[in-house]
């Protein structure tokens, strides 16, 4: 998916009183979201290879869709990996901080933890029932980048990323891959075409590896329910199956009218709209 | 000509199957298909594609060699198979046929990295292979092209072209990803990422060559050594002048069809 956007054509922003941007840059891709008065208007999403630009390109993205220009939007907010390139935002704001914003939106009060899956980092934030963050885990260095890495399990499978969460799903028993070190998983799956291991098992096995890791993440940063889980890979049913499974949680599947890759963004455009409507708007 | 005799050589790689159509010393076709999960299918679309680059039809063939780490999994009726070698036997045959005075050679694949060395007949003397935490450097190679929107030979040209002096995490290629995407978002030039991903790549494979001593002439094999910003920095660590040999991906295809006494 190189570019995507999705519009609530049930609002119309010519006449929004307030019109705001969070936009997330993140490692892999880069998310815009754009609130009228409060409420979800336009989401889109790009491949991020320029941060500044990419950036710029998600707004874009918004902007062919609906007619919105960047000098229409009163105020922008940038978070991710890469916010210090966004030239054209008023104020950043951590990664953090917007996970939990926008997961508390998006799921309510009742939300404790928040395990933000993406492409490059994977995060665990507490917080209450408001949606400020009081901390977080940021995962070790070797388990960096297992999102990206599912893109480029995908590719050694030659399927889809978008397809193999579901594969992951059809088989219950399969040999065990490092939950260690994505490389070693990785290297260990290739291996186990020697041992004629099926293809979904070793698809299952890789999917399980990789929950299993996330979830030693959570385990560290100790669970607190209700646990959401948020980013590109809450997308994917296989690592949602699996994390449920170990982590011995329900419920963790993202709701259907909310994209989970967009929760960071929100958070951002929610700090955007509190920023725009001044402090007395705080909470 | 139509007397002389062809052969095939087949190389089952982690990433890469590749393939090569010869007669007496000369290369007429090559092909090269993702492995995949199906080693034999992948095997038969990688003979398959050399034969018809080659313009030779199969029931000419006189055998095929095989050689890689799943090489002995391509012995499956209908590939005749008349011989099969392990990879570090092949690729010494192989950089021998490509370069007559070369004594030691250094094979860059997809998922891990070896060095050989071997006598004038190409056998063996000595050989060392990365331990697992270096598995993967192709594969980053080609992952970090991807990230950074370009192909890999332009990621090359771009490294070749940097002007700054950046490096990355020297540990695996997973936390040398994640340091990659950090000068990224940091919105270093795409030429300075792409310069510390070729340093990172070789250094790694440079740490694994202090294990053996390198005797002269040194060559290159594997798709990883078609990036000259690799091959520079390698150079430039190990303190030796390094030949990439024609045709790097296929050194190992060539081998096995030299290993199997069929060239001659």
């Amino acid at each position: 998916m190189n570019e995507y956007a999705s519009i609530n054509e049930k609002l119309d922003w010519t006449g929004a009183k307030r019109i705001v941007a969070g936009i997330d840059v993140g490692a892999v891709s880069s998310k815009a979201l754009v609130l009228l008065d409060g409420e979800p208007y336009a989401f889109s999403q790009v491949r991020t290879q320029r941060p500044g630009e990419s950036a710029a390109n998600a707004l874009n993205a918004v902007s062919r869709r609906t007619g919105l220009m960047p000098e229409n939007i009163h105020y922008t907010v940038a978070t991710g990996r890469g916010r210090s390139q966004v030239t054209f935002a008023r104020e950043t704001v951590s990664e953090i901080a917007c996970g939990a914003a926008g997961a508390v939106r998006i799921w309510g009060p009742s939300v404790r933890t928040v395990l933000d899956a993406g492409g490059e980092s994977c995060k665990v934030i507490h917080c209450t029932e408001k949606g400020r963050a009081t901390s977080f885990l940021w995962n070790d260095k070797c388990a960096a980048g297992i999102g990206r890495y599912m893109e480029t399990f995908a590719g050694l499978v030659q399927k889809k990323v978008t397809e193999i969460g579901n594969i992951a799903l059809q088989s219950e028993q399969f040999p065990k891959l490092s939950d260690f070190c994505p490389v070693y998983a990785q290297s260990e799956a290739l291996d186990s075409i020697r041992s004629k291991v099926p293809l979904e098992q070793v698809i299952a096995a890789y999917h399980n590896a990789m929950a299993k890791r996330l979830s030693i993440l959570v385990g560290r940063a100790g669970l607190k329910k209700d646990l959401v889980i948020i980013g590109g890979l809450a997308r994917n049913p296989g690592i949602i199956h699996w994390l449920e499974s170990i982590l011995k949680v329900s419920n963790l599947a993202p709701k259907l009218e909310w994209d989970p890759a967009m929760t960071v963004a929100l958070g951002a455009a929610l700090f955007a709209e509190s920023s725009y409507r001044g402090p007395e708007s705080r909470t | 000509m139509n007397k002389e005799k062809f052969f095939a050589g087949l190389d089952a790689g982690h990433i890469n199957t590749k393939a090569v159509i010869m007669i007496k010393e000369e290369i007429i076709g090559h092909e090269t298909v993702p492995t995949g999960f199906d080693v034999g299918a992948a095997a038969q679309a990688a003979l398959y594609g050399a034969l018809q680059d080659a313009r030779v039809s199969r029931d000419k063939l006189s055998g095929i060699g095989t050689t890689g780490i799943f090489g002995d999994m391509v012995q499956a009726p209908p590939l005749d198979v008349i011989g099969t070698v392990p990879d570090y036997v092949a690729v010494a045959k192989g950089a021998l046929f490509f370069n007559r005075n070369s004594r030691t050679v250094i094979d860059m694949g997809g998922n891990i990295h070896k060095a050989v060395r071997y006598d004038p007949k190409g056998d063996l003397l000595d050989v060392i292979q990365n331990d697992k935490c270096a598995d993967g450097l192709g594969i980053f190679y080609t992952t970090m092209a991807k990230a950074v929107g370009l192909s890999e030979a332009e990621l090359s040209e771009s490294a070749l072209n940097a002007t700054g002096n950046r490096s990355i995490a020297i540990q695996c290629a997973l936390s040398a990803q994640s340091d990659a995407i950090d000068l990224m978002c940091q919105g270093v030039d795409i030429g300075d990422v792409a310069d510390a991903v070729s340093k990172v790549i070789a250094e790694r494979v440079a740490d694994m060559c202090t294990y053996m001593s390198l005797t002269k002439e040194i060559v290159v094999a594997g798709k990883l050594a078609e990036s000259q910003a690799v091959i520079k920095h390698l150079s430039r660590l190990l303190k030796e002048d390094l030949a990439v040999l024609d045709f790097p991906e296929y050194v190992g295809a060539v081998g096995a069809v030299m290993s199997c006494g069929v060239g001659k």
